[in-house]
């Protein structure tokens, strides 16, 4: 293809995102409700009857800004640079597609960025230094354009899992960029915004208990009572409106994704892509926990709620979350961009020329693809297995194709080549493309591999 | 009649028969200390969820599970045929092997806190007896499935009561159903791991609850050391309760997603007429055991060193679960160290010899 392959072993390329990404999320989105939650927050401290503890609640607010400020202004941007770095290296082909569509709609993101940033810093700066009112409204400016990078991004993000027809009839003709709303406002845009949008408003609330956990219970138990429960309250929207909207989202999904979430109900066999399944269940779980111990830990103990307690809920949050998007990112499977690239970055519609013409001409930086069988099968292996699969580790080849000979390793990847309507694996690989040299230097490579060649003996001179 | 005296009356018939206020009562009186070592306090509680856990996960397996020559066929249909099937044999393995380290963490939290001393020394034993039955259980289920890996370990881990003197190989014997592990030995674990072990552990489990129930929770010395109105405990029904359900939930977390992430997988059947695959070893919570008789045998070579080593190993368990009778000082003295740096020496025992097994399988 266009770019060189980024070889990550063991681990593969696609953690380096997901790893990068897991912690972004729960930052960013932590930096969008908790943008919410400060000055919702003040206004509440600001118009209660009792103004000491009015005074009190301010003070501590002032606290947790810093934290916010520190964590997502500091943490939150350099990651999400990463999750930049990550992807453009991982995926090159479907990071130029999404910066060929979308290029106005990130620059609209980093508008709102630079006013997070500078909002954010002057919010924390000039507590009790500027008139009160004005204060509160450099707190409203803050979430509206942390909501802002939220409505935007998640365009991006959905348009990944469905592009929509109407852009998929203009894909690969070079004006994708003239039907931008159609795939920015895209089958699953809105709700993936609720659902965004209420974990925001629970990352809010979760954060927000670590920091009241620091709070003195004992000298201070009014205000740690009211902090904790009010920040506890924040997971209500989530507990009650996710369920719903998960199944609105899973609607709109289109039937063959969907069906990807049934394949690990009945079995755990090795290559059934029964994962979705699983972290489902993990998702389902975790998320019911997470309201449970909030409410037994915090909302009814608050004033003995400490670090350990909050930790353990933010950890819970961080399963949840990570959970979650490592699902959102299976769901796309056998596709990187829906209906439209392979997850290995190989364009549905330019299967069959690859097949007739060879993987490795269409691949500029392979300098060597007239070597020998085995490098030629190892540039492939990167090219077209490597995005999901590594040798040993992370869905390991050597570990899945285990126990079959030269042969059999062959007539897999000539299915896989084939890609019939009947085969189960259509369902959640792409096919192998190429031509049938492609087939045997890949099977080569793979066999040498799973069944590496005796070592030649070796005659050393014997003293 | 209004709704509220209706209910009270209802609630006056039963408790004349049965005594509700009385158990009311009785729950009401514990209380649980609040200082910096209550995190540990916790962990008979988990302990009891998950074995709460294991028995509902066992019920269903039951339904499905055929013992004898269909073992093996019933557990793959149980793992690749029936809906949700595997989470429900995931869950049940990886139950078993939380609730054997919960109540490790368990006794080993209630030997440092001393709480075996007066009034607790029941306590101690039945817990002692119960982690027993619990390995017992852990033993026994592991060969359930009847795949390679749990024929090959049952085989060795039968190793260990072979090595008691003359008793051992006819105790052995006895348990396999015949001198080689076969589908008798399935059909007899199958009776000791539904049936004999659950009758023997439910009441003790009920004893050693309400003993916990009638003493309450021990502080540790150094918070006896306090004065009173120092010292500060809240009540167990409802304030501990509320905090214990939040960590069964997490407990219950922690068990789904390993069982998501990590199902328990299923070997190919077991054969054994097939030469031992390579590393085939005990489980983690054998290990220890298996390794320390190990090394004795090659410390100490041939018959002698066999009952020298399992004499040397069943005066360290005996001198462990008779600590309550040798520590019983309410001061730190001589005797509360030395049964201090015992218990220190058992957790480094335990985890050195577990790591050296590990090190070694080959």
């Amino acid at each position: 293809m266009n770019y060189p392959f980024w070889n990550i072993p063991y681990l593969g390329s696609g953690w380096v995102i997901g790893i990068i990404a897991i912690f972004h999320v729960m930052i960013s989105q932590f930096a969008v409700g908790g943008g919410l939650y400060l000055p919702l927050a003040e206004r509440k401290a600001m118009r209660m009857a009792d103004k000491q503890m009015g005074a009190e609640w301010l003070k501590q607010l002032a606290r947790h800004s810093k934290f916010f400020l520190i964590l997502t202004a500091v943490f939150g941007t350099v990651s999400g640079v990463g999750i930049w770095f990550a992807i453009g290296l991982t995926n090159p082909e479907a990071t130029s597609t999404l910066i060929h569509n979308f290029v106005f709609g990130w620059a609209m993101e980093w508008v709102f960025f630079m006013i997070e940033l500078a909002t954010v810093a002057v919010y924390y700066y000039t507590w009790d230094r500027i008139d009160p009112k004005l204060h509160l409204k450099v707190g409203w400016v803050y979430a509206g354009a942390s909501i802002a990078t939220l409505v935007i991004i998640n365009g991006i993000l959905t348009f990944m899992l469905t592009p929509g027809d109407t852009w998929l009839a203009v894909a690969g003709t070079g004006h994708e960029a003239s039907k931008f709303w159609n795939a920015f406002f895209n089958p699953t845009y809105w709700p993936s915004l609720f659902l965004r949008a209420c974990v925001c408003a629970s990352l809010a609330g979760i954060w927000a208990l670590i920091t009241s956990s620091h709070i003195d219970g004992d000298k201070h138990p009014a205000l740690k009572t009211s902090l904790v429960q009010w920040s506890v309250k924040w997971l209500v929207p989530s507990f009650v409106a996710i369920p719903f909207l998960m199944i609105w989202y899973l609607m709109m999904v289109p039937e063959s994704q969907r069906a990807l979430l049934s394949l690990g109900i009945d079995t755990i066999g090795a290559g059934t892509f029964s994962i979705i399944t699983r972290i489902a269940l993990v998702i389902i779980v975790t998320s019911a926990t997470i309201v449970g111990v909030a409410y037994y830990l915090a909302y009814r103990n608050p004033v003995e709620f400490n670090l350990s307690h909050a930790m353990a809920v933010l950890l819970l949050a961080l399963i949840a979350t990570g959970s979650g998007e490592y699902a959102r990112e299976m769901l796309r499977k056998p596709y990187v961009i829906g209906r439209w690239m392979y997850s290995n970055g190989v364009r549905v519609p330019y299967v069959a020329r690859i097949n007739q013409e060879g993987y490795l001409v269409h691949s500029e930086w392979v300098w060597n693809s007239s070597t020998s069988s085995y490098s030629r099968g190892e540039a492939i292996f990167r090219g077209e297995c490597g995005s999901c699969h590594t040798l040993s580790g992370y869905r390991p080849l050597k570990t899945l194709l285990a126990g079959r000979d030269q042969a059999n390793i062959g007539s897999f990847i000539t299915m896989l080549h084939d890609y019939k309507p009947d085969s189960p694996y259509r369902r959640f690989m792409p096919p192998m493309v190429g031509t049938k040299q492609d087939v045997d230097d890949l099977t080569n490579y793979l066999n040498a591999q799973v069944n590496p060649p005796a070592p030649a003996k070796v005659l050393t001179a014997q003293k | 009649m209004t709704e509220r005296t209706i209910t009270s009356s209802a609630y006056n018939w039963i408790d004349e028969r049965l005594g509700l206020s009385e158990l009311a009562a009785f729950a009401r009186h514990k209380t649980v200390p609040v200082h910096s070592q209550s995190f540990w306090y916790y962990w008979g509680g988990i302990s009891l969820f998950l074995f709460l856990v294991q028995c509902f996960t066992g019920v269903l397996l039951l339904v499905y599970y055929r013992p004898g020559a269909e073992a093996y066929e019933s557990v793959r249909q149980i793992t690749f045929v029936m809906h949700f099937g595997w989470l429900i044999r995931s869950a049940h393995a990886w139950a078993a092997n939380l609730f054997i380290f919960a109540i490790l963490v368990h006794m080993f939290s209630v030997f440092f806190m001393k709480a075996y001393r007066k009034p607790r020394e029941f306590g101690w034993l039945s817990g002692m007896v119960l982690l027993g039955i619990a390995s017992v259980f852990g033993f026994s289920g592991y060969l359930l499935p009847m795949d390679e890996l749990s024929y090959f370990a049952t085989k060795v881990g039968l190793q260990i009561p072979v090595a008691i003197p003359f008793v051992g190989p006819a105790i052995a014997n006895m348990l396999r159903g015949g001198p080689e592990v076969s589908e008798f030995t399935v059909q007899r674990f199958f009776a000791l791991h539904v049936v004999v072990l659950p009758a023997l552990f439910l009441p003790l489990l009920a004893f050693h609850l309400w003993l916990v129930q009638r003493h309450g929770n021990a502080s540790p010395p150094s918070e006896d050391a306090k004065p009173a109105s120092e010292r500060k405990s809240i009540p167990f029904m409802p304030n501990f309760l509320r905090k214990d359900l939040a960590m069964w939930l997490i407990s219950l977390n922690i068990l789904a997603l390993l069982a998501s992430v990590f199902p328990w997988a299923l070997g190919r059947q077991a054969d054994s007429l097939v030469p031992a695959p390579a590393g085939i070893h005990p489980e983690w919570y054998f290990m220890s055991p298996f390794e320390m008789l190990k090394l004795l045998g090659n410390v100490l070579p041939g018959e002698f060193g066999e009952i020298a080593g399992i004499l040397l190993f069943t005066l360290g368990i005996a001198l462990w679960i008779l600590i309550p009778f040798y520590d019983i000082g309410k001061e730190s003295g001589q005797r509360a160290r030395a049964a201090h740096y015992f218990g220190l020496l058992a957790v480094f025992a335990l985890l050195a010899t577990t790591v050296i097994g590990y090190w070694t399988i080959r």
